[in-house]
């Protein structure tokens, strides 16, 4: 633990506060978006239940709820990606189409999803290349790989490296377009447990890096199912009740900043994961997931 | 909060991989495949020797091994230029058929309804033999090498066109997603998603149609022994009941066989980024 702590400290002058700005543009404005699937037998099924919801410029908002309750839903409306079927996505006050237009989108799945063919210095570069007449500020590619622990691997290939550097490689590419709006789909859910706990920190410690002061404020959505996760990492946890999902608590976290492993044993800590829990288990929310899918 | 890579948590030793992917592969292993078909195929030749001289076999049915081999050396020159002849044939069919094949799976990629269009034709064409166009080709591109190359490139193109449409479709969702996430274009996210995705397969099939185009130029060299090539040869010799030359010039096609196919494995080595790509449809 030791280690880990000197790290922290020599690493210092990277962690950027990220001040919330009430005041500024709302970094994700969601106005009764609503998501109907058409299941192959034409069934219709709601995904998302009309959903109201504000993510200020700066913050950083987890997402949790259970599985198939319509997180990554949401997430993929937010990004684009999927088109709600009402409602309205503002992203920096425009659509998302814009947001994707100006590259003002990070994105990290589950899975790394790299390129397999492409080293890891051209892995984190992809972003970059393309759709090139929006690269504004060129960001130190070397200074990003020195910042996610890179160093010494630009050359590998992917799948040369452990599941954890894959995705530090993805967090990287994601940060390389320097994205006031970072959208970070359970990026921790296939690693390890002590990869994970490591991850949480990493994710805090990079949150400013290399960010454009001209642009707002970066902002977070985490999606995850892990209740410690969210609240080691969120300035506010939003909680999703089971499918057609919906917002049924919004929880500031108390914790401050930065953070570190060993606040997870604090009062706060215990004590905003023990509400957020509750509003999990809330009698609005059946006992029983409505699905495992 | 540790952010330099521990190699104990990371349970791969990158190191280690890395100098596996980059060294040299060592020879005496592939000895090990190369030297028992050689004995067993000189056995079969001695087998076949020894039948054909004790058993005093006709010479117009069979000809002594050593004099097929005699002949193919001392006849070097005729078979090596005929054998030329069909090489340009196959691998011009190849390219055109190859080329057809991946733009049209490219642009199948893309559009579902292209595919129901173009699919049950090309699978029309793939299950009809279609030597049996040769006649055919001949009275629409005359005696020349165009209907050759025609039946060499029509004989190639169906295991490309499979797999490369399942090579440009075999993309990450995840992945297609970061691309539209920072607006990439769709020759963007063809240039550099679908087109590497597809490399993979592209050789898996050029293995199956590098042979299938040396069939398609043999056979059309039968129909059109005018102009030469080995598959003429093999017509014209047999008519002669010359078996000692038909023999040779089989053995020249299986020489021609067998670098074209190590050629496809060696530029697979050279340019592919996955080496283990199953094979899609034969």
């Amino acid at each position: 633990m030791s280690t880990q702590h000197s790290a922290a400290t020599s690493r210092a002058h990277l962690v950027i506060k990220h001040p919330i700005e009430p005041d500024a543009e709302p970094a994700v404005r969601l106005n009764e978006v609503r998501l109907t699937y058409e299941t192959k037998e034409g069934k219709l099924l709601d995904a998302v239940a009309p959903t109201t919801l504000t993510i200020r410029a700066g913050e950083m908002t987890a997402l949790v709820g259970p599985s198939g309750c319509g997180k990554t839903s949401l997430l993929r409306m937010i990004a684009g990606l999927t088109a709600p079927s009402g409602g309205e996505v503002t992203v920096f006050g425009d659509p998302p189409s814009q947001a994707q237009r100006h590259k003002r989108l990070g994105l990290v799945f589950q899975e790394p999803a790299l390129l397999a063919w492409r080293s890891v210095a051209d892995n984190i570069r992809l972003g970059l290349q393309l759709n090139p007449r929006q690269t504004h500020s060129p960001t130190n590619i070397d200074e990003l790989i020195e910042s996610v622990g890179l160093r010494g691997f630009e050359r590998y290939r992917p799948t040369e490296l452990s599941g954890g550097m894959q995705q530090r490689v993805a967090l990287a590419r994601a940060l390389a377009i320097d994205p006031p709006l970072l959208l970070l789909d359970e990026p921790f859910a296939a690693l390890d447990e002590i990869t994970r706990e490591q991850m949480r920190y990493e994710v805090q410690r990079l949150w400013g890096i290399s960010h454009d002061p001209v642009e707002p404020p970066r902002s977070a959505l985490f999606v995850t199912h892990s209740v410690p996760e969210a609240v080691a990492i969120a300035d506010r946890v939003l909680v999703m009740s089971p499918r057609p999902g919906r917002i049924i608590a919004d929880i500031p976290v108390s914790t401050p900043r930065p953070r570190r492993p060993e606040h997870e044993h604090s009062d706060r800590f215990i004590n905003d994961t023990a509400i957020v829990r509750a509003a999990l288990r809330s009698p609005t929310t059946p006992a029983v997931p409505l699905d495992a899918a | 909060m540790i952010s330099e890579p521990i190699p104990e948590l990371d349970s791969l030793d990158p190191a280690e991989s890395r100098r596996g992917r980059l060294s040299r592969p060592d020879l005496r292993p592939a000895l090990g495949w190369v030297l028992p078909p050689l004995i067993a195929l000189l056995l079969l030749a001695v087998a076949v020797e020894v039948w054909v001289r004790l058993g005093d076999v006709s010479i117009w049915l069979m000809p002594r091994p050593t004099a097929v081999i005699e002949n193919f050396f001392v006849d070097f020159g005729r078979y090596f230029n005929e054998g030329l002849k069909t090489l340009a044939v196959s691998m011009g069919g190849l390219a055109i058929g190859t080329a057809a094949a991946t733009l049209l799976a490219a642009g199948v990629a893309h559009s579902n309804i292209l595919e129901r269009a173009v699919l049950p034709i090309a699978i029309m064409v793939k299950v009809t033999p279609v030597v049996a166009l040769i006649p055919l080709f001949i009275i629409w591109l005359g005696h020349g090498w165009n209907p050759k190359i025609a039946i060499a490139a029509l004989i190639t193109y169906f295991p490309v066109l499979i797999n490369a449409i399942a090579g440009f479709r075999d993309i990450d969702p995840r992945m297609h997603d970061f691309f539209r996430s920072v607006d990439a274009s769709t020759w963007e996210i063809f240039q550099h998603l679908r087109l590497p995705a597809a490399i993979p397969y592209l050789f898996a099939s050029l293995k199956i149609s590098v042979t299938l185009s040396l069939i398609g130029a043999v056979v059309a060299e039968f129909f059109l022994s005018g102009q030469g090539g080995l598959g003429a040869v093999i017509w014209i010799e047999q008519n002669n009941l010359r078996l000692e030359q038909v023999f040779a010039a089989v053995l020249m096609l299986t020489v021609l066989g067998v670098t074209l196919s190590t050629a496809v494995v060696v530029a697979e080595r050279l340019f592919s980024w996955r080496l283990d790509q199953p094979v899609t449809a034969s």
